[in-house]
């Protein structure tokens, strides 16, 4: 391996990124546009309001507010459901008036919960798993109820991490995703050019071509997504391990550009593509975003072993031995992804 | 002298399409060969195998007395290529086009603006390529193709749609570069400037080379050498008398138009390489 070749085409590769106007704004542009965001979202927890219809107020429902839940009081049943449904309240929850008797008498109280129609099977389990948790406080113990579950509205109850803490790895996971058009866009360029038939009559071989087309496609998507992850503060916790994270998420979309720029001829496709594997690739960080938005599914996406050890890392302080089995997948899709990429672009550079 | 460059029965096909039929030839060092014939006709693949851009389906190229295939980046390190479509880093200035391919071929302390200046872009050196003249492109891709003084120079159509002065002060280089010792494989359509500049010619043809001599023996081979006249005729009128040199009868046909006729003006003529190609092919160069 030739490092003056490589360090030649890797310093004219930068060089010419930076001189496409295009990218180079975008590039800036979704930096700033992304750490805008993260620091006008509001950086406390939200609160969780709940409509509460109740003709006797249960003690443990005052106790219960203030652990990140309001209990909002309204006149009747029929109001509830209406501001349910409205989208007023995540739930309400309409308990009967002789509920503590019930309790008290060993009966099942019959309580109805309402939730918004978007509201997904494991939120709606979740309500019931709470209610059961409040009716055991207020008993002293397990104590059964019968509980109608009714679907009103939207539900996104569990937002104990303010917004914007998870909005963090789908911002650094878009801003490495970004660089698949830059990299995508040098290498098409350079096929239809033929200017890489200049370099291939060159001593340079071709492997040494395309470790430098990897750095420079690492460098450019990870400097910009961990730039960003140092100004949010989003290294405070293990940086190793987050750095690590990214540095594996943009071998991976170096392999995805390579890719990308095998199938495309020009401009419009590398668009067409690009955003194609940006809109794929953030929804695991969606699912951070939104708990209970997406399932199990979600675990066939490569991004998901890059979004979670970075989440988990930044915000719980999750070290190797909790995160170690995701970037060991992301390996995986790492040698994947460049393997195929380079298959198909030394095809294409033929 | 030994054969700088060497085809050995090379061979490509595209499917049912034989692009290069088994052709076999070499170029001596220091020797400029023409290597002609029409679009289609396998001059690029050929060239490209010769480079180690493709690898040929059989047979084998020989550079330098290397085996290409085994050899190539060893091989590479000794060609210049200048390729017919402009192929320069656009967003870079001429400077750091060729800044940029010395360091690829590792060359040490490179006089940047003293091989601009040799292709006339002196003054222009730091201007983005993007802005230069066809012209100035062809000479730049010309500079890159000689700047690590290479063994084995391969120009394909180098001078294709430029300016009758830029032609030369491309020919100008490509003379000199002879005369350093390079060995040249030039691929054009231009017949005079194959004529000029090469020590021999090669015709190819749907995949094969139809004929390989230097002009001289060509046309002796095939064309004709005729004596072009024209005498006084009736009414103060001009006509056109033709004798056909280097047969039996050339000498009493010349005896006789001169006995016979009033020669106003006499010239002779020489079968241009396109004639010959036309000859041997049926066709002409342009398809």
């Amino acid at each position: 391996m030739k490092w003056r070749i490589i360090g030649a085409i890797v310093s004219k590769d930068l060089s010419l990124y930076f001189r496409n106007r295009f990218i180079a704004v975008i590039t800036v542009l979704g930096i700033v546009a992304f750490l805008v965001l993260y620091f006008v979202m509001p950086d406390a927890t939200s609160v969780t309001d709940v409509g509460l219809y109740a003709p006797v107020v249960p003690s443990v429902f005052a106790e219960e507010e203030s652990k990140n839940i309001d209990f909002v009081m309204v006149d009747s049943e029929a109001a509830l459901r209406e501001a349910v449904a409205g989208g007023e309240y995540y739930v309400g929850i309409a308990l009967p008036a002789d509920i503590m008797e019930k309790f008290d008498r060993g009966e099942k109280p019959d309580i109805k919960v309402y939730f918004s129609q978007e509201t997904t099977d494991e939120m709606q389990e979740l309500y019931r798993l709470f209610i059961q948790e409040l009716a055991f406080k207020q008993t002293g113990q397990f104590a059964s109820f019968n509980e109608t579950q009714i679907v009103l509205g939207t539900d996104l109850l569990g937002q104990d991490i303010p917004l914007r803490e998870r909005m963090r790895p789908l911002f650094a996971v878009m801003l490495l995703m970004m660089e698949m058009f830059g990299l995508a866009n040098l290498i098409t360029v350079e096929v239809e050019r033929r200017t890489v038939h200049s370099l291939l009559v060159t001593p340079m071989r071709i492997r040494e071509l395309f470790t430098a087309k990897g750095i420079s496609g690492i460098i450019l998507s990870f400097i910009p997504a961990a730039l960003f992850m140092a100004l949010v503060g989003g290294m405070n916790n293990q940086p190793l391990v987050i750095l690590t994270a990214m540095l594996l998420g943009a071998v991976m979309v170096t392999g995805i550009s390579f890719l990308i720029a095998s199938l495309s001829k020009d401009f419009m496709s590398i668009l067409g593509w690009v955003f194609v594997g940006l809109i794929i690739m953030a929804v695991p960080a969606v699912g951070i975003m939104m708990p209970g938005t997406i399932t199990g599914w979600a675990k066939a996406i490569p991004s998901y072993y890059l979004v979670l050890p970075v989440h988990q890392a930044a915000y719980y302080g999750s070290g190797w031995g909790d995160v170690w089995q995701y970037l060991l997948a992301l390996v995986g899709f790492d040698l994947a992804f460049i393997g195929l990429g380079i298959m198909a672009l030394r095809r294409k550079f033929q | 002298m030994a054969g700088a460059i060497i085809a050995e029965n090379l061979a490509y096909w595209y499917g049912d399409l034989m692009a290069v039929d088994h052709i076999s030839f070499n170029v001596a060092e220091g020797e400029i060969l023409g290597f002609l014939g029409p679009n289609g006709a396998g001059k690029t693949t050929t060239v490209k195998m010769l480079t180690g851009l493709m690898k040929p389906k059989a047979g084998k190229a020989v550079l330098l007395g290397l085996d290409m295939a085994k050899n190539t980046e060893k091989v590479q390190g000794e060609m210049g290529i200048c390729f017919e479509d402009t192929n320069l880093y656009e967003q870079m200035s001429a400077l750091e086009n060729l800044k940029f391919f010395a360091r690829l071929f590792g060359i040490d302390g490179f006089d940047a603006y003293a091989l601009l200046k040799r292709v006339g872009l002196d003054g222009r050196e730091k201007d983005r390529v993007e802005t230069y003249s066809k012209g100035m492109k062809q000479r730049l891709m010309v500079a890159r193709s000689i700047l690590n003084r290479p063994r084995v120079l391969f120009l394909d159509e180098p001078t294709t749609g430029l300016d009758p002065a830029s032609s030369e002060s491309i020919r100008e280089i490509i003379k000199e570069e002879r005369e350093r010792g390079a060995t040249v494989l030039l691929t054009t359509h231009d017949m005079e400037e194959a004529d000029k500049l090469s020590d021999r010619v090669a015709f190819m043809d749907k995949g094969k080379i139809v004929a390989l001599d230097t002009p001289h023996n060509l046309k002796q081979q095939y064309g004709k050498r005729a004596l072009k006249a024209k005498v006084a005729a009736a009414g103060g009128k001009l006509e056109d008398r033709e004798v056909i040199m280097d047969t039996p009868e050339t000498d009493k046909a010349v005896q006789e138009l001169f006995a016979k006729e009033k020669v106003v003006t006499v010239h002779s003529e020489e079968a241009t390489l396109e004639d010959i190609f036309i000859k041997i092919t049926g066709r002409g160069l342009l398809g």
